[in-house]
């Protein structure tokens, strides 16, 4: 321990290492008991990515744009993106659920992927029963960094193919935003749009200005994307309220210019009122913020 | 950088920020939204309202409060600092009365509340208070006010002006629509907080919550059915001011 000049206690390393330090670093690996290592296994299996068939626990066998070739895929992650597209996106056309991403980490609690009831899970992918060539998924968890590269192999396959355009969705605090400006300054919520080369179509709101960059899941289809040429477009909301807000959800209304959503969203006012109700529903009661 | 120098409040970065008060004032957005309009003859208080649970007595949260007869405020930000807050300015308003036998004018009592939120900024084992408040009221010499604190200490009078969530979308349309005009007399000044406030909250006028003072007279705090009533009024005139465009580009 060390105490700094302002009277904070900071732990910090000890320099003057020991001979019994080398010992340890080899003796570890011997050291881990059976029971260690069937805890590690089973967390392991814990935090597999399956994808699941609608409503059933059974497992999808290939990957599920590989199981409905697609021409759009929009993937909305997050409360205010899932909001807007549930609202403006699916609003209009019947869509039919075609699977589930099963996943579980130290963010979802306690629940096992496996014990997921299907009215819980919260990685949903939906086809447009009337345009079977869109697909559409609701992502509200958080997929772990370990988890992001099987979601993606889950989701895409292997070998990706590239007539695909796909649309990612998601919100950040301002607070991530670096500008010369201060935060309290920004006319939050904005958009800014980040693409693969693959993508020629030029986005509906300005461009994520360096030093910048994505973050998460979104990140990793977006990175994914570009390694495998797909043409793919991250619309990414700074927002000061990331709960569910009816001004952030429709901060994503420029995206709607875009190919793939162009001609989704039919009934504009209908919308509004559909995000208002889930608005309304989504507040959590809390006392400590007046 | 800023996680060096973020955990005491008594430290500046090397760029002379003092991230615990920035970070005060996110606790800030976290509130709902709050609205003062300073009128000719009036100062309106607009509030959005939170939802309160299904067994909670709705009188007890509330987001304007009098500090004195002729001076109110409202917040936004931590509910317990509110509270701490508007305690010690109630008894600076009657203590202030005993003493000096005058009531506080606005602008002592908004200094006060100030140099509360600053010590609080330069005390060690402290942190600042996360809220932000409108205080309005009219003075003896009847001359309407409004000010703002936030959680550095600082405060300023203003004409018309937000705080909580969304307070900068509401502060551009009060840009855009604060005329003369507009707070002509009181009920252009209500109609004008209202509007503004209807521009962020999410279930009309049945959300919003609404307190007026005039001159010489005490609070006043409107009832659901009275808010209900202008929200119906201003809807109509939209209506009519848009029938009125079509007409004319029709014609043109």
């Amino acid at each position: 321990m060390a105490a700094t000049f302002f009277g904070e206690v900071v732990w910090s390393r000890c320099r003057a290492g020991t001979e019994d330090d080398d010992d340890d670093d080899d003796d570890e690996g011997e050291r881990d008991s059976p029971e260690d290592r069937e805890v590690r296994r089973q967390l392991a299996r814990r935090r597999e990515v399956r994808l699941l068939r609608r409503q059933t626990k059974a497992s999808l066998e290939a990957p599920l744009l590989e199981q409905h070739p697609c021409s759009a895929f929009i993937v909305a992650i997050g409360a205010n993106a899932v909001a807007f597209a549930s609202s403006f996106v699916m609003n209009s056309g019947v869509w039919e659920e075609v699977g589930r991403a099963g996943l579980w980490n130290e963010w979802c609690g306690a629940k096992a992927a496996a014990d997921l009831a299907p009215a819980e899970a919260s990685c949903i992918f939906y086809r447009l029963r009337s345009g079977p060539s869109v697909l559409l998924c609701q992502c509200s968890c958080y997929v772990a960094e370990d988890q992001q590269f099987p979601w993606l192999e889950k989701v895409f396959g292997s070998r990706p193919r590239r007539d695909v355009q796909v649309t990612v969705l998601t919100c950040r605090h301002v607070t991530d935003y670096k500008s010369p400006e201060s935060p309290g300054s920004l006319p939050t919520p904005f958009l800014r749009a980040l693409k693969t080369r693959a993508e020629t179509e030029p986005p509906g709101c300005p461009p994520l200005e360096q030093p910048n960059i994505a973050h998460d899941l979104p990140a990793a289809v977006l990175s994914f994307c570009q390694v495998w040429k797909v043409p793919a477009v991250l619309y990414l909301c700074y927002t000061d309220v990331m709960k569910l807000d009816l001004l952030t959800a429709e901060a994503f209304r420029p995206a709607l210019s875009s190919q793939s959503l162009r001609g989704l969203a039919q009934d504009v006012p209908q919308s509004r009122e559909c995000l208002k109700r889930l608005a309304a529903t989504d507040e959590v009661q809390s006392n400590i913020y007046t | 950088m800023a996680s060096r120098y973020d955990r005491a409040i008594t430290v500046f970065s090397p760029d002379g920020h003092l991230f615990q008060v920035e970070y005060a004032q996110e606790a800030v957005k976290k509130g709902s939204t709050a609205v003062g309009i300073r009128g000719t003859d009036i100062v309106v208080l607009g509030v959005e309202k939170k939802s309160v649970a299904k067994l909670q007595d709705e009188r007890t949260v509330r987001k304007i409060c009098v500090l004195d007869d002729h001076v109110c405020m409202a917040f936004a930000g931590l509910t317990a600092d509110a509270r701490v807050v508007i305690n010690r300015a109630r008894v600076e308003c009657q203590s202030h009365k005993l003493t000096v036998e005058d009531p506080v004018t606005v602008e002592y009592i908004t200094r006060f509340i100030a140099t509360l939120k600053q010590k609080y900024t330069q005390s060690n084992g402290r942190r600042p208070f996360g809220i932000a408040a409108l205080i309005v009221g009219f003075d003896d010499d009847g001359i309407p006010r409004l000010y703002q604190t936030d959680p550095s200490g600082t405060y300023h009078a203003w004409k018309a002006n937000a705080i909580g969530r969304s307070a900068k979308t509401v502060r551009e349309f009060l840009e855009k629509n604060y005329t003369e005009d507009a707070i002509a007399n009181d009920s252009e000044a209500i109609k004008l907080a209202i509007r503004a406030l209807l521009e962020v909250v999410q279930s009309g006028g049945k959300n919003i919550d609404l307190a007026i003072i005039r001159r010489n007279q005490p609070l006043k705090m409107f009832s659901a059915k009275e808010i209900e009533l202008q929200v119906t009024e201003i809807e109509k005139e939209k209506e009519e001011a848009e029938k009125k465009k079509s007409k004319k580009s029709a014609s043109s």
